[in-house]
């Protein structure tokens, strides 16, 4: 079955309204968020505190579920490499 | 020398074609294992699927060095760029028969039943009023290809995919999931639906 014949699950329809909640009028775009994302993903490590820049990664991430993706499997192999 | 004392950004720039040459041999072999790492618990991807997404992502990196600003370690930098292209072509094999008429049918679609899990609905009654607004305002409020992107959206269909099947750049879809978003939440909003009912009825 194609990805568009199946019923829309909760997990799908609330992910996009979570999406809405969090729309405001400025948003990093996917190019943004890679270019800093392994900074982000350094400074959780280090359990810092985020400053403005990662902050608009952390929305990004909460938007956006290939960045987010993307940025556990980061997290994945900064872990291993621990 | 490991690693972390390579230095990186000189290494790859290097003059001299063997030190470039070792360096970028050294780099393939760290992406590859940050790649097996990532993706070896999927069904999907070959060991030669891994080589050729760190190959790729070797050349990408390659081609951006300049964009390296020194804020994370450059080998963080450089796993990052090798899991977006790693993902973003597994992504795209898993959509590439999907057409942009599929998706605008998708929408029109939207409000028979049976589109929308029951479990979506289930019996709390917020829940079903803000999927009844939801489902109200992207019949009403956006226009078909907007609809077709916040589709593709509901169906996580990857970025690139609808940017694809929209046939526009990414900024100009990147614009238009935009506008049909805050076109959405101004309808959720217009029915006194906030964030924090969207939390409590989906336990956000
Ligand atoms: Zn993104």
């Amino acid at each position: 079955m194609k990805p568009q014949d199946q019923p829309l699950t909760s997990e799908q329809v609330g992910s996009v309204l979570k999406m809405l909640a969090l729309t405001t009028e400025r948003e990093l775009n996917c190019s943004e968020c890679l270019q800093h994302v392994g900074e982000f993903a350094e400074t959780r490590l280090a359990s810092q505190p985020v400053d403005a820049v990662m902050s608009s990664i952390e929305q990004h991430l909460a938007l956006c579920p290939e960045c987010r993706e993307e940025f556990e499997a980061l997290m994945t192999i900064l872990q291993a490499g621990k | 020398m490991t690693p972390t004392e390579i230095n990186w950004p000189v290494a790859l720039r290097a003059t001299d074609t063997a030190e470039q040459a070792a360096a970028m041999r050294a780099l393939r072999d760290v992406l590859h294992h940050g790649l097996r790492i990532a993706l070896s618990s999927r069904g999907d991807v070959s060991e030669a699927h891994l080589e050729d997404f760190a190959q790729e992502s070797l050349l990408r990196i390659l081609d951006r060095l300049d964009q390296f600003q020194g804020r994370s370690k450059f080998t963080t930098w450089a796993q990052a760029i090798a899991l977006n292209t790693a993902f973003t072509e597994l992504r795209r094999k898993r959509w590439q028969d999907v057409s942009l008429d599929a998706l605008l049918a998708d929408g029109e679609r939207l409000a028979e039943p049976g589109m929308i899990a029951e479990d979506v609905l289930g019996a709390q009654e917020d829940r079903q009023r803000l999927v009844a607004v939801l489902r109200e305002a992207i019949e009403h409020q956006l226009t078909p290809k907007q609809r077709a992107a916040i589709m593709g959206e509901l169906r996580e269909m990857p970025f690139d995919q609808i940017v694809e099947l929209l046939g526009t750049s990414r900024s100009a879809a990147y614009k238009m999931l935009h506008d049909a978003r805050r076109a959405l939440k101004q309808s959720l909003q217009a029915a006194g639906i906030t964030g924090t009912d969207i939390q409590n009825a989906f336990n956000l």
